[in-house]
């Protein structure tokens, strides 16, 4: 199965953004080897940044959308059409600064779609200003006397929205990273991905991150109790700081009810309906 | 014969629902009739009022001269009564004071019913059907269709007051076939059902509100969806997702949530995803007057969105319009994969209209869609006309939408060659549709007087009704926006002796877009911007 495309790549050359990419392309390839997806059945959704190139990347249907707009433009395919397998791909900045409502409510609306976030905890293709995930103390071109406030947790924000899928994963650990994905990919709900991304240009916390992470299925983490999970959650405050461990993998799973199935959705895809257009009828709401 | 009725009280005292019921009544009469909506930005309490111009002869406007006043309260007839014709006379509970007061025992009437003080109305309704002579069998018909829960009830009240003692009649001609009386709101969303609709996303926002809470109300019906997202950025978002995936979307706002868009039609632009946006517009700048009417959005929706790329404005100038102009929005954007906006206002949207007919549209629907694309299918194939065949995710190949600048396949380029080539490709659109456009009646052309009159929107309604009155004057209405038809504004200019622009803002904004578009100045205007409506006497005070 090609995933590739012709297009050529613009990242970084050691770009952490390139192991996200393969393990993208090897877990839905895999997918398809197993016949539980098909690539025609597969759209995408990019936002803004250098994440955003993954669009020109995956030989996959796609939209490559505004920045910080994945979120509500995957949930507009996923009910245009419920058959397709919606993934979308956003930056730290796209998701959690631009995009931040949107974030939140599809938490609480769970969709049924993937949202992988690309958390590099810095603005690269802008050239390295902070966002909401940058630790205290960064200095950035935006802000040369460094950021004043704490970053925001993602993972505890989701959780507390009422996300039914919360998990994080590394770009520092690629097969971590593909048994992440697929696991997203196989829940029914809103599926949020944070993966830990050293930009190896303005933000390099390769070492900080491969140094600090522990699995939390290793240490016989539960993903069904929500308050447990929730002490995990607050356990890393994404910072750098040197006597914190790093949790990853799934803090949090249910199956809960999702968006489409609130909807009386058609059968078949809206494009499929045969609509009769019966203008006696329609004349007759205007008498 | 022409009456005009005024029904005021205080919000929450179902002063639209009995106007409108009213109409209803009238117009299944075979009546015309027009109900214009007046109301503060509050749920309960302040003042509200319906105006009903009802006629043997068609009406689309009202006077503020009124042959009765139904008053629901005290402070209606205190607002209104300097406006009540010498021979008119009030209408409402015993309770009030005037001495114009034609008073009936509502409370009384209802407290031995066991009634809510609302149903005071229906005795009100009865009341005015015997005066102006109908039958009562016009009132049966109407109550079922509309009511079907409470139908009972209202029909005994209204009964009750058709039954009172009148103390005089002023007997309407009934012999004429029902006409549709519905407001332009019914017709936008009718419209889109008619296009074949199948989700449309919208936040709250007044006047663009009715829409959504019809295409709610009647979701399952139609087998449709009307989704509420959390903002404007979000619905815009997923309309252009929906429709990407094979969904026909709209989406609808006023001003302030169409600003919260502008990012998101640009997009369209960029991506050629097709969407079809409603924009109503109220009385602006920023939140300005909610629930009043003003023509202030006409550049804004000319203009909106950062870039150069082709789109459909189109202005219905009432209900029927609405109706019509509506499934062309649809089937310019399918068509030609572009953004369709249908630029309403308060006026339009919250007004009732009656019609001898509606008619069905010139164009024929379509979903212009590859049902078999080749694996080489390419999203942004260059063609003749510029318009890329387009397909949808799950048949078969790759389908791509992009805001980035991109080559046919939808891949990312910053190639200045391809830049030129795409641009030109989005831009060659403009033609095909301009000729395609010119078509579907850009303008209309009513009265034969060698002065013209020009103007757009919801006017036309006050125009129409002023011409009569006017005979050496014409009125050219131009519908569509954009693209705009300069030949056939620029001939009926031309061919004019005089030449008035007549707006609903306060700077002459259709004036502006014929001196740009011919190069035309227009120095006469009449214009209001009070958020109000224009009244007939005001053109022709105005004209004469």
């Amino acid at each position: 199965m090609n995933l590739q495309t012709k297009a050529q790549n613009t990242w970084c050359p050691g770009c952490f953004n390139f192991v996200i990419l393969t393990a993208v392309q090897e877990v839905i390839s895999e997918l398809i080897e197993e016949k539980k997806l098909a690539q025609k059945d597969v759209a995408i959704v990019t936002g803004i940044g250098c994440h955003g190139k993954m669009f020109d990347y995956l030989n996959l249907n796609g939209f490559y959308g505004l920045h910080g707009r994945v979120i509500p433009t995957a949930i507009g395919i996923k009910l245009g059409n419920p058959k397709l397998t919606v993934i979308g791909f956003g930056g730290d900045g796209d998701t959690f600064a631009e995009g931040i409502s949107h974030f939140l409510h599809a938490c609480n609306m769970n969709p049924d779609i993937v949202m992988i976030v690309h958390d590099n905890q810095v603005f690269a293709l802008t050239t390295g200003q902070m966002t909401p995930t940058t630790e205290k103390d960064y200095k950035g071109p935006s802000l040369p006397s460094g950021k004043k406030t704490e970053p925001i947790n993602p993972i505890a924000l989701a959780m507390s929205a009422g996300a039914s899928f919360v998990a994080r994963s590394s770009a520092v650990d690629k097969k971590h990273l593909k048994r992440t994905i697929k696991e997203a990919i196989n829940h029914k709900g809103f599926s949020f991905v944070d993966v830990l991304q050293p930009c190896i240009t303005f933000h390099n916390s390769a070492s900080y991150l491969s140094k600090h992470i522990y699995d939390l299925k290793k240490k016989g983490h539960n993903p069904k109790n929500f308050n447990k999970a929730f002490q995990k959650a607050l356990e890393w405050n994404y910072s750098l700081d040197e006597k914190l461990h790093i949790p990853v993998g799934v803090f949090y799973k249910e199956r809960r009810k999702t968006l489409e199935e609130d909807f009386s959705l058609p059968k078949k895809p809206w494009y499929l309906l045969k609509r009769k257009n019966n203008y006696k009828r329609l004349f007759s709401f205007l008498g | 014969m022409k009456k005009t009725i005024l029904i005021g009280g205080k919000a929450g005292q179902g002063i639209a629902m009995t106007s409108a019921l009213l109409g209803k009544i009238f117009a299944n009469a075979g009546l015309y009739v027009f109900n214009y909506r007046d109301y503060p930005s509050l749920i309960r309490g302040g003042h509200n009022f319906n105006v009903l111009s009802v006629s043997d002869s068609p009406v689309f406007s009202f006077e503020k001269d009124y042959d009765i006043i139904v008053a629901l309260d005290q402070n209606t007839i205190e607002k209104h009564k300097k406006y009540l014709k010498k021979k008119g006379f009030i209408l409402g509970s015993k309770k009030l004071k005037s001495r114009k007061l034609v008073s009936l025992d509502l409370e009384k009437i209802i407290s031995e019913m066991k009634l809510p003080p609302v149903f005071g109305n229906n005795i009100l309704v009865g009341y005015l059907t015997h005066h102006f002579g109908l039958p009562l069998s016009f009132v049966s018909g109407v109550i079922k269709k509309e009511f079907a829960k409470k139908s009972e009830l209202i029909e005994k009240t209204i009964k009750i007051g058709y039954n009172l003692e009148h103390f005089q009649e002023e007997k309407f001609d009934v012999k004429n076939k029902a006409k549709y009386f519905f407001s332009g709101s019914e017709a936008v969303a009718l419209g889109a059902v008619a296009a074949g609709i199948d989700i449309y996303f919208a936040y709250p926002m007044t006047p663009a509100t009715p829409v959504l809470h019809y295409l709610a109300r009647n979701q399952e019906k139609f087998n449709i969806l009307a989704v509420q997202l959390e903002n404007e950025i979000a619905v815009i978002n997923a309309a252009l997702g929906a429709s990407f995936a094979g969904a026909r979307t709209m989406v609808g706002t006023s001003g302030g949530g169409f600003a919260l868009m502008a990012e998101a039609c640009s997009l369209q632009g960029m991506s050629e995803v097709p969407l079809v946006a409603y924009l109503a517009q109220r009385t602006g700048p920023s939140t300005g007057v909610p629930t009043y009417t003003t023509q202030g959005d006409l550049k804004f929706a000319l203009n909106i969105g950062h870039g150069e790329f082709p789109r459909v404005v189109v202005a219905p100038g009432d209900a029927r319009e609405a109706f019509l102009k509506t499934q062309e929005s649809f089937y310019l954007s399918q068509k030609y994969r572009i953004l369709s906006i249908i630029l309403g206002d308060k006026h339009v949207g919250e007004s009732h209209f009656s019609f001898e007919k509606i008619g069905e549209p010139k164009i024929k629907m379509k979903d212009f869609l590859l049902k078999n694309p080749s694996l080489n299918y390419k999203s942004y194939k260059i063609t003749k006309d510029g318009v890329s065949p387009r397909t949808v995710p799950g048949l078969g190949p790759v389908v791509r939408a992009s805001g980035y600048e991109h080559d046919e396949w939808g891949i990312t380029t910053e190639d200045q060659e391809k830049i030129s080539q795409m641009t030109e490709k989005r831009l060659k659109k403009e033609e095909f549709i301009k000729r395609e456009v010119s078509k579907l009646e850009p303008v209309k052309v009513y009265g034969k007087g060698k002065n013209l009159i020009v103007s757009w929107g919801s006017t036309k309604g006050a125009i129409l009704d002023s011409l009569n009155q006017l005979k050496n004057f014409r009125f050219l209405q131009v519908l569509y926006l954009e693209p705009f038809p300069s030949k056939q504004v620029e001939r009926e200019i031309k061919k004019a002796k005089k030449v008035v622009l007549v707006e609903n803002n306060a700077t002459g904004l259709l004036g502006k877009v014929i001196r740009e578009n011919t190069g035309i100045f227009i120095e006469k205007k009449i214009l209001k911007y009070n958020g109000r409506p224009f009244y007939p006497s005001e053109i022709i005070k105005k004209l004469k």
